[in-house]
C-alpha cells in the first residue's frame, strides 16, 4: 500500500467529516464560543465611535481644559471653557455622624454636587464639584489603544484559550470517534478498506482543520475588531511596527492550541467513555498550569500558547493570591520552543491514540 | 500458503462477563454459508469477530489467509452488510457505497460507476441520491448490500441480507449470492428464515449460546442426528401393503397412512436399511412413485439440535 494512497485516505476520510464538523447541531456553540470575544469587542468599538461623534459636536481646546485646576469655583471654569457636554447636579447631602460616618442623605434647597463633562477631542474631562468648588479632576481617553490592547490580551488569554478553545476542541474532537460510536455509525469507518491509524489521521485531520479555521479566524475577526475603532494615525504606526507581527501570533496561539488541545480530546474521546470527567481533569490540569514545576509546566498545552502571546496578560494586583497563582502565566518559552513543545506534546498523544484506535471495538449491543 | 477458507481457531469471545462465542473453530469453506441459530446465539458476534469490528479475547481466525486486524487488506476483499441501520449523518446512498471504493484506492470516476453499477444491482438507482436517513428498512438494507458487493468482494459477510427485502428483490439477491458461490467466493450470511436457508444454503453452521451445535451440508448434519429417527413420505398406490411390509423391519418405528390412502410418512432409525427395504418391495412389484426426505432441511435440524423459540 502506497504512502500516496494513504494520504489519499486521509484526505477522503478529513472531507467527509469536515461537513460533519462545521455544519451538526453539535458545532453551534463551538461557532458561540468563537464570536463572544468578537462580540463584546464589536460592542466596545460601537459604543466608542457613537461617543466620539456625540462629543465631537462641542470639542474644548486641550490647552483650556489643561488650565483647569482642582480648586477653580464654577463660574471661572463655565467661563473659560464655556458650556460642558454634560451639566448636572446633585441637590442630596450625606448627614454623617460624630465619626464621620455617612448616615444617611437629605435633601437640600441649594444644589450640593455638580458634575460637568467636557471633551477635547479624544478624551472625556469629568469634573466634579462641590459647594462650587473643583473637587476632582479626572480625564480619560474615549478610545486608548494600550488599554484595549491589554483587554484583548487578558480576553485572549483568560477567556479565549483558556476556555473557548479548550471547550470548543473537547466539543470538535471528542465527538469525531465517541460522537459516532453514539450515532452507531462508527463501523462505517472500521469497515473500509482502511488502516485505523489512517482514520485517526484523518478525523484529526478535519477537526483541526474546522478548529484551526473557527478560532484562527476568531482570533483574527476579534484583534481587528479590536482595531477597529482606534486612531487612525495609530494604527498606522502600529501595523508598521507590529501589527501583523501581533496578529499573526495570536491567531497562530489559537491554532497550536486547536492542535493541541484537539490532539488531547480525541484520545480521550478513544479512551473514556464520558467526557465530562477527562474535560474537568484538563481543564484542572491546565488551570493549576502556573503553579506546577517547571517538569510539569512543560506537559500542558496552555504553558505553550500563552508563550507565543505577544502581550503578558494582565493582571490585577488587588485579585486574590489563588486567583493570581492560577490565572498567572507560567515563565514563557521561547517561541521556537512553544511551537516545537506544542508539536511533541500533540504527537506523543496522537500516538497513544493510534494504539488506542487498534484496540476500539465496535460494541453497540450483543447479538 | 493462502487457502480460500474462512478458519477459526478455538475462538472466544467475551463481553465482559457475558459470553459471546465460546472456543469455536471452523472451516468455512466456499460457496453459501448460513449460520444459523436464535436470537442472542453468537451469530453477529462471529461475523464482527470476520471482519474485525470486534477481536477474540482467545484465538484466532483467518479469511482467506488474513487477519482481520489488518483492514487495509482485509476489506479489500470483502464486503460486510451489518444489521446497523446507521449511516454516517447526512450521507446519501451514493455517497455511502461510493466512499469505501474511495478509501479501497479507486479513482472518483472508477468509484462512481462501481457505486451506480452496485445500486443497480440492488435495484436502488433512484434513490441514491436521497439521504440514508429517509431511507425504508428495505431501501437501507438493499443500499447495504450495495455497499458490500461495489468492489467485487471474494468474501461476503451479512447479516440477516433478506430481512425487509420485496419478493422480487429478494429473488434477484439469493440468484447474486448463488453466482458469487458459482465463482468459487464465500458468502456467508445469517438468516432466521430456515426455509431461505434449505434453499440457499450450501452449508449451515447451527449456534446456540455461543457454541457451534452443527456444521456441514445440511444432509450431512441430518445424518449425524441419531437421535432422531429419519423421516420419508412415501407416494404409492398400495400404500397399506407397503406400511405391513415395511412394519416387518426392525428399524422401522412408526408408519402413518396419508389420509388419500396414496403415501405414507415413514420413521426410520437406519437410512441405509430402509433404502434396502424399499428397493426389495419395488423389486416385489409393488409401485413407488417417489420417495423424499422429511426432515433433510433446516427446520427439522433447528428442531432437533437446538428446538425452542426460533
Amino acid at each position: 500500500m502506497s504512502t500516496a494512497l494513504r494520504l489519499r485516505q486521509v484526505w477522503t476520510i478529513a472531507r467527509l467529516q469536515l461537513g460533519r464538523v462545521f455544519f451538526s447541531k453539535r458545532s453551534f456553540w463551538v461557532y458561540l464560543l468563537a464570536l463572544f470575544p468578537s462580540v463584546i469587542f464589536f460592542g466596545h468599538g460601537l459604543e466608542s465611535k457613537i461617543r466620539l461623534k456625540r462629543m465631537s459636536s462641542r470639542v474644548t481646546a486641550s490647552a483650556v481644559i489643561e488650565s483647569i485646576r482642582e480648586g477653580d469655583t464654577e463660574e471661572e471654569v463655565l467661563q473659560r471653557a464655556g458650556s460642558p457636554i454634560n451639566d448636572s447636579t446633585n441637590r442630596r447631602r450625606a448627614v454623617r455622624d460624630k465619626l464621620g460616618k455617612r448616615e444617611r442623605a437629605e435633601e437640600s434647597e441649594e444644589p450640593v454636587r455638580r458634575y460637568m463633562m467636557y471633551f477635547d477631542g479624544q478624551n472625556r474631562v469629568d469634573l466634579n464639584f462641590e459647594a462650587g468648588i473643583l473637587q476632582r479632576k479626572r480625564t480619560r481617553a474615549i478610545l486608548n489603544f494600550e488599554e484595549d490592547r491589554r483587554v484583548f490580551a487578558g480576553v485572549f488569554q483568560y477567556f479565549y484559550l483558556r476556555l473557548a478553545v479548550f471547550f470548543g476542541c473537547l466539543g470538535i474532537f471528542i465527538n469525531l470517534f465517541r460522537g459516532e460510536m453514539l450515532d452507531k455509525t462508527l463501523h462505517f469507518w472500521f469497515l473500509a478498506p482502511a488502516r485505523r491509524e489512517v482514520l485517526l489521521a484523518g478525523k484529526y485531520l478535519a477537526g483541526l482543520i474546522a478548529s484551526v479555521l473557527i478560532f484562527g479566524a476568531g482570533a483574527a475577526l476579534c484583534f481587528g475588531i479590536m482595531l477597529w475603532p482606534q486612531n487612525g494615525a495609530e494604527m498606522e504606526a502600529f501595523w508598521r511596527t507590529q501589527g501583523a507581527s501581533h496578529l499573526f501570533w495570536y491567531a497562530a496561539s489559537a491554532a497550536l492550541g486547536c492542535l493541541g488541545y484537539g490532539s488531547v480530546f480525541l484520545a480521550a474521546g478513544l479512551l473514556l467513555r464520558n467526557p465530562i470527567m477527562p474535560a474537568v481533569v484538563i481543564l484542572l490540569w491546565e488551570s493549576a498550569n502556573g503553579i506546577l514545576p517547571a517538569v510539569l509546566q512543560k506537559l500542558s498545552v496552555l504553558y505553550y500558547v500563552q508563550s507565543l502571546c505577544p502581550i503578558p496578560a494582565p493582571m490585577d494586583p488587588n485579585a486574590p493570591l489563588l486567583i493570581r497563582l492560577l490565572a498567572s502565566p507560567a515563565e514563557p518559552a521561547s517561541a521556537a520552543f512553544a511551537v516545537l513543545g506544542l508539536l511533541g506534546v500533540a504527537a506523543i498523544v496522537l500516538w497513544a491514540a493510534s494504539r488506542a484506535v487498534l484496540r476500539l471495538e465496535i460494541n453497540y449491543g450483543i447479538d | 500458503m493462502n487457502r480460500p477458507e474462512v478458519v477459526f481457531d478455538e475462538v472466544s469471545k467475551f463481553y465482559g462477563e457475558v459470553l459471546g462465542v465460546n472456543r469455536v473453530t471452523l472451516r468455512i469453506p466456499s460457496g453459501i454459508t448460513s449460520l444459523v441459530g436464535p436470537n442472542g446465539s453468537g451469530k453477529t458476534t462471529l461475523m464482527n469477530l470476520m471482519v474485525g469490528l470486534i477481536y477474540p479475547d482467545q484465538g484466532t481466525i483467518t479469511m482467506r489467509g488474513m487477519s482481520p486486524r489488518d483492514p487495509e487488506r482485509l476489506m479489500r476483499i470483502t464486503g460486510y452488510a451489518t444489521q446497523y441501520d446507521a449511516a454516517p449523518r447526512g450521507t446519501t446512498g451514493f455517497d455511502f457505497v461510493a466512499t469505501g471504493l474511495l478509501l479501497g484506492g479507486y479513482s472518483q470516476s472508477e468509484a462512481e460507476a462501481r457505486a451506480t453499477k452496485a445500486l443497480q444491482r440492488v435495484r436502488m438507482m433512484e434513490a441514491a441520491h436521497r439521504k440514508v436517513a429517509s431511507y425504508s428498512k428495505g431501501m437501507r438494507q438493499r443500499v447495504r448490500l450495495a455497499q458490500a458487493i461495489a468492489h467485487d468482494p471474494e468474501v461476503l459477510v451479512l447479516d440477516e441480507p433478506l430481512n425487509g427485502l420485496d419478493p422480487l428483490v429478494r429473488a434477484e439477491t439469493i440468484a447474486l449470492f448463488r453466482e458469487y458461490a458459482g465463482l468459487g467466493r464465500h458468502v456467508i450470511l445469517s438468516s432466521h428464515v430456515l426455509q431461505e436457508v434449505d434453499i440457499i444454503s450450501d452449508q449451515v453452521i447451527l449456534i446456540a449460546n455461543g457454541m457451534i451445535i452443527a456444521e456441514g451440508e445440511i444432509r450431512t448434519v441430518r445424518e449425524e442426528i441419531h437421535e432422531h429417527p429419519s423421516q420419508y413420505v412415501i407416494r404409492c398406490r398400495d400404500a397399506s401393503r407397503i406400511a405391513s411390509l415395511l412394519f416387518e423391519q426392525d428399524h422401522i418405528t412408526q408408519i402413518q397412512i396419508q389420509d388419500d390412502r396414496l403415501g405414507l410418512l415413514v420413521m426410520t432409525r437406519s437410512r441405509r436399511e430402509f433404502s434396502r427395504a424399499l428397493t426389495r418391495i419395488s423389486l416385489a412389484g409393488h409401485t413407488v412413485e417417489s420417495v423424499v426426505a422429511a426432515d433433510e432441511n433446516m427446520g427439522a435440524l433447528y428442531e432437533y439440535l437446538i428446538g425452542g423459540d426460533r
